[in-house]
């Protein structure tokens, strides 16, 4: 970030980022552009291998596809928060990355407890096998 | 033309509803031709409903509140006036009218009056507290209330024009569907609380980024007044749980206008995980109420009894603790709905758990008390009869969170009994505490004391007569919403609990009567020291009431209490602060954004409501040029030059000068004492550097990290659609699976899109911060391009599927899908108009600081939709047509 602001105490403050901001503030546009790069070029060998994991390849068991699915996820969208969001662990990102983290959290109890709930519920509702209604 | 609407929707048959809107409208004219003869109209407008200022955004507030609890307290009459008279009978009120006043009652009393009031005060006090001069988006801010009272307008609405609700407060399907609920009510109170619910959404990120980022010089964390970290635990809260509410109201909705099967009886629709999501929003909701009022509690209770806080640290862990586990309790308001006993015994212990950190809060308050030197003021009265009626109201809690003793009570008035016990007795009092603790400072002259004491005692005595007889008769099981029964055992119970609403009447009667006496006796009641009770925390330094500005020098903070420190070593010295170096600052300007948007919001949702679709279109447009036109503004700041803060600033010292040396009257004589307090806190004025912590962030940090808090809850938006995907994603109903619907080629292509533009997105940042006009424009372009193409083969994507009958109206994993892919392709949609009209802005004003703050909020919206749209590829399509 070439652009240097100043706060109103007219000290400014080393210890905190912008989220979206690159790490160091006198990143070079070639640095920059390496850093994107790396990241499409992550990006886009998980998504590949997400592809070919989901084609119906025989050398993966069959069972674990969902889960590899899942983890394919998940690495690429810590893919794109690094190297396109620039969240990172750094000092100057605590607050960045303790709010995802926070967010993350709900998605996740969003999700597995709407499932687990709704699972039992099915389950003891003697609900018919949804496909048959 | 005008849609469902006709002279039919206005219910001149009914004699209630009639009375109540002619007597509503006659109150508006008659206000309305006040204003005008008495010329107030263009003070309103440019001082009040323009204002960005905090203060007086909390204050408009604050009247919607207590408007607001007129409106609920008079469905509140009138239910319990049925109840008492509908034994054997039929009573007065029809069914279908009692059912539409105990669904307006709910709805109002949870969302425009005890979320209204809460938020006001939040609004009014944080800023101050934290020694700085406004919210992180004030602009924002006057959006948010705005689109709060459009939403009240559209609930008052539906009392003239069509019907309200006849569901209950949540509208739980499958009544609230359009089979069961044909007529405009269910429309109104879902747009409503849509509309409302994204002013609180908003009001969320706004003081989550305040909190965290805009705090006075020295104000770490940990010496912040236990008020601001309610307020921050609440914000936080509404972040991560309205997103849920809006996803699931926006289900039912999809359900009703276009015919999806979420939580329909077929085609694989699921009525229980409407229950399942709505609740998970409405249990943080009610921490989200009560957190900021244990605030208020906290400041009042500290401040009478004339000692800091007790135990401040496990006050704040208990209250970050309440945030977390608040979100792991919500299925004990359905455990009879049979989700077995893994499931409810879980949800039991947690809901027993939560209760831990709430039982520190009082003992933390009793302790406060204990050995101080207490002043049985109006604001601690209404603490102290918190801490007794809440405790009882805990205690039934703790009892209804025993699943076997849940199956005995749920559904009975006991319940009723119980959550009345809670929200009036905590958020309520609450309430009232804070207006009645912060009403000198926001007016510069204290309410009656007399009246307000004499409202307090009806209140608190109207409460226990009225709700300790339900408790009675919902062990006598009686089931709540009950428009008449024969039982002869409830009848004198319930005349007992309408006696008992009838001294709330009292109360608030007395609370009117309390606002007009101090009004016209304010000359007596002044407070000219800016300190009337003898307060510990920043905004008793200033004025009452504030300068717009509130401090001309941001107060340095050099440890806990910080007020109380500065003041106890001005009566130590016998003379203040040395003169602060004045500094010219910049206040926002006013704007009427907020007015105009929540207008065009009442047009799009009164057309919604009754399908005028061309209405619809205008009101849309509309909104977006309001926005558009608002970031295209120039100017946006002005600044206050110095040697007028100083001139200001002096009066203020004088009025310091006169406390501190005691002349004023009606200042309790404060001692210092080097001995320290009951309670756990260092007193004080010790001075401590500053902490680590220099002052509020720069603009671009607040504004990157605000989006960067929007987008969370935008993720968990996704997460409740995906919620209902993975739940419903086998609910075929007979018709086409994932397997024969997906095409993985075009699936590829449209990744490949995303991501590609996603780079271009990255370049045209760097080029950006390097200055470069040419390469950011052709970054965007290309990003504009590539998103377009993706919007391009979902639409015809979409478009096949529809074609061979496997639409969204098909089955109800036909309706997940569609919903869930299509709400992300609605933000692509929504990323492409921003770009367009921020491509533009960089054209005509070039790389001007808030345009460039603009470009990094984007560039973090289009990235965050790429993630989002991982997990749709992996999880929805890969996952579906996997082996």
């Amino acid at each position: 970030m070439s652009e240097h602001e100043i706060n109103s105490a007219g000290r400014s403050h080393g210890i905190d980022a912008a989220p979206g901001d690159p790490e160091t503030a006198e990143e070079s546009v070639g640095e920059g552009v390496r850093n994107y790069l790396i990241g499409l070029g992550l990006a886009a060998a998980l998504t590949i291998a997400s592809f070919w994991v989901a084609s119906g390849t025989s050398l993966l068991y069959v069972p674990g596809v969902p889960m590899a699915l899942a983890a394919l996820a998940i690495a690429q969208m810590g893919v794109h928060l690094v190297f396109f969001l620039h969240i990172t662990t750094g000092p100057d990102n605590i607050n960045n990355s303790l709010a995802l983290a926070l967010g993350v959290l709900i998605v996740g109890i969003v999700i597995a407890g709407s499932l687990w709930i709704m699972y039992h519920m099915n389950m003891n509702m003697g609900v018919m096998p949804p496909s048959d209604m | 033309m005008l849609g469902k609407l006709s002279w039919s929707a206005i219910p001149f048959s009914q004699p209630i509803p009639m009375a109540a809107s002619a007597l509503m409208i006659l109150g508006i004219i008659a206000l309305l031709g006040w204003l005008t003869l008495k010329g107030h109209w263009r003070y309103l407008w440019v001082e009040w409903f323009t204002s960005v200022d905090h203060k007086r955004i909390g204050v408009m507030y604050c009247v919607l509140a207590l408007v607001m609890l007129i409106r609920g307290f008079t469905d509140a009459l009138m239910m319990r006036s049925q109840q008492a008279l509908a034994f054997h009978s039929a009573g007065y009120l029809p069914p279908e009218h009692y059912d539409q006043v105990f669904t307006a009652h709910g709805t109002i009393m949870i969302f425009f009056v005890a979320m209204t009031f809460v938020i006001g005060l939040m609004n009014f006090a944080v800023p101050l507290q934290l020694g700085v001069r406004d919210v992180a988006f004030p602009t924002l801010n006057s959006v948010s209330l705005w689109l709060n009272a459009a939403a009240i307008l559209l609930v008052n609405m539906s009392l003239v024009i069509g019907e309200f609700g006849r569901a209950g407060w949540l509208a739980f399907p499958p009544l609230s569907e359009l089979k069961y609920s044909p007529g405009v009510g269910i429309d109104y109170y879902l747009w409503a609380l849509q509309i409302s619910g994204i002013g609180t959404l908003l009001t969320g990120v706004n003081f989550v980024t305040t909190i965290l980022k805009i705090r006075a010089p020295g104000m770490t964390l940990m010496r912040m007044p236990i008020f601001c970290w309610t307020s921050l635990a609440s914000s936080l809260l509404m972040v991560a749980a309205f997103p849920i509410l809006t996803a699931t109201f926006a289900m039912l909705l999809l359900d009703r206008y276009l015919g999806f099967h979420f939580f329909t009886d077929t085609a694989g629709g699921n009525s229980m995980m409407y229950m399942n999501l709505i609740w998970a929003w409405g249990h943080p909701e009610v921490y989200i109420l009560i957190l900021p009022a244990f605030g208020v509690f906290s400041e009042v209770i500290s401040t009478f009894s004339g000692k800091p806080l007790f135990g401040y640290r496990s006050m704040v862990i208990a209250t970050m603790a309440i945030c977390i586990l608040s979100f792991l309790v919500w299925l004990h308001h359905f455990f009879t709905m049979g989700a077995g006993a893994d499931v409810n015994a879980f949800f039991g212990i947690m809901s027993m758990i939560i209760a831990v950190p709430t039982g520190v809060k009082i003992f933390n308050w009793l302790f406060t008390v204990w050995g101080g030197r207490v002043r049985f003021e109006e604001p601690l009265l209404w603490a102290l009869a918190f801490m007794i009626t809440f405790a009882i109201g805990g205690m039934t809690g703790v009892l209804l969170a025993v699943p076997p003793a849940d199956f005995v009570l749920h559904n009975s008035l006991f319940l009723v009994a119980h959550f009345h016990n809670v929200v009036i007795g905590g958020v309520l009092f609450g309430a009232f505490a804070g207006y009645s603790y912060w009403f000198p400072k926001a007016f510069g002259f204290r309410l009656d004391p007399r009246i307000g004491k004499a409202a307090f005692w009806c209140w608190t005595i109207g409460f226990y007569v009225a709700f300790m007889p339900l408790y009675i008769v919902g062990l006598e099981g009686m089931t709540r919403r009950m428009q008449h029964y024969d039982v002869a055992e409830w009848h004198p119970w319930l005349i007992v609990a309408a006696v008992g609403a009838g001294i709330i009447a009292c109360g608030i009667a007395l609370q009117v009567a309390q606002l007009v006496v101090s009004i016209r006796n304010r000359d007596k009641l002044r407070d000219l020291t800016g300190d009337p009770w003898d307060g510990r925390t920043l905004e008793w330094i200033t004025f009452s009431p504030p300068p717009h500005f509130n401090f001309a020098v941001m107060p340095n903070v050099t440890g806990a209490e910080a007020y109380w420190g500065i003041k106890q070593k001005a009566i130590q010295q016998h003379r203040l602060m040395d003169l602060p170096d004045y500094q010219p600052i910049e206040m926002p300007r006013n704007s009427p954004t907020g007015f105009i948007a929540a207008f065009f919001a009442v047009v799009t949702g009164f057309a919604l409501i009754w399908h005028i679709w061309w209405m619809v279109i205008v009101g849309l447009i509309g909104a977006f040029g309001t926005f558009v036109g608002f970031a295209w503004r120039n100017r946006y700041e002005y600044e206050l030059p110095a040697a007028e803060l100083a001139h200001i600033d002096d009066e203020r010292r004088q009025a310091r000068i006169a406390l501190v040396e005691g002349r004023e009257k009606g200042i309790h004589k404060v001692e210092y004492s080097e001995t320290k307090a009951h309670g756990s806190r260092k007193v004080g004025w010790i001075e401590e550097p500053h902490g680590g912590h220099l002052g509020p962030a720069t603009k671009r940090i607040i504004t990157g990290y605000g989006f960067w808090i929007f987008l969370l809850s935008d993720f968990i938006l996704f997460a409740g659609f995906y919620a209902a995907y993975a739940v419903l994603a086998h609910a075929t109903a007979g018709g086409p699976t994932a397997v024969k619907l997906f095409d993985l080629r075009i699936l590829a292509i449209e990744t490949g899109c995303l991501l590609l533009s996603s780079f271009a997105c990255g370049l045209a940042s760097i080029a950006a911060n390097a200055r470069n006009m040419l390469w950011t424009q052709i970054g965007y372009v290309i990003t504009g391009a590539l998103g377009l193409a993706f919007i391009g083969l979902e639409v015809s994507e979409f478009a096949k599927m529809i074609a061979m009958g496997a639409g969204p109206g098909r089955s109800a994993f036909l309706s997940a899908f569609f919903a869930l892919v299509g709400l992300h392709g609605v933000h692509v949609t929504i990323g492409l108009l921003w770009l367009g009209t921020m491509m533009a802005q960089f054209w005509a004003k070039g790389f001007r600081a808030d345009i460039m703050r603009r470009g990094l909020c984007f560039a973090l919206f289009w990235h965050a939709l790429d993630i989002i749209w991982v997990g749709i590829f992996t999880n929805v399509y890969l996952l579906g047509t996997s082996p």
